[in-house]
């Protein structure tokens, strides 16, 4: 009697929690909304760090086409080995995936990343053209 | 002995000295990047800025003014210096993060 009470009074509840919230990944399928805390990581991983700004154009460059260190040094005109660098550090916080092979190897937007574009949109359009 | 209040100051100091360099980051990212993360960011690391220069103020008026309140003050230093320690090892790993 009192487990059917409890039961009766728990499943309403469940109903009310947002399906994805323990999930990271974003939500799936063609209503999609950023994922709140993937947000919130990527805002910090970007307006909390040392060059920030430039991992951002580097993750905005990579949307749109996989690219090497090489290539995405002279589209951003900036320096190789902050290009290097910058690449490191997204690819070791799972943002980007570097190609198997060694010798001019392309970076891509990882899955995550790719289902969450709509923040980095968000963080673009601040930036704007600086 | 281990002066406490000395070390807590010491320790207040690099808190600042830590905390200039947050600051310095966030400022340059906030110039770029206009938005409520930027902003809050810069606000949060010079509110702790103005809680480490308040107790090194706090240990000058204690050292400067007062022999009674030194010596009570000296009996919880250790407190104060385990406070001061414990930010200063968070913030490092705060700077360290940023800087990267």
């Amino acid at each position: 009697m009192f487990g059917a009470i409890v039961i009766f009074s728990v499943v309403p509840l469940l109903e009310i929690i947002p399906k994805n919230i323990f999930s990271f990944s974003g939500s799936d399928g063609e209503d999609f909304q950023p994922d709140p805390r993937f947000k919130m990581i990527l805002w910090l991983f970007i307006a909390g760090s040392r060059g920030g700004p430039n991992r951002a154009k580097i993750l905005n460059l990579l949307l749109k086409t996989p690219m090497n260190a090489h290539q995405i040094s002279k589209t951003l005109n900036l320096d190789h080995k902050t290009v290097a660098h910058h690449l490191k550090i997204l690819a070791k916080n799972e943002l980007i995936e570097k190609a198997e092979k060694t010798y001019a190897a392309e970076y891509q937007i990882s899955q995550i990343m790719s289902r969450n574009h709509n923040v980095l949109k968000e963080i673009m359009e601040k930036i704007g053209t600086k | 002995m281990v002066d406490f209040m000395l070390a807590a100051v010491i320790s207040a100091f690099l808190n600042i000295g830590l905390l200039l360099v947050a600051i310095a980051t966030y400022a340059q990212n906030w110039r770029v990047i206009r938005s409520y993360y930027t902003s809050g960011l810069v606000l949060v690391a010079a509110l702790l800025l103005i809680q480490n220069i308040v107790i090194v103020l706090f240990w000058f008026t204690l050292y400067m003014d007062d022999k009674a309140l030194m010596m009570s003050a000296d009996m919880i230093a250790h407190y104060l210096f385990a406070i001061n320690v414990i930010q200063t090892i968070g913030l490092s790993v705060l700077v360290w993060i940023t800087r990267r």
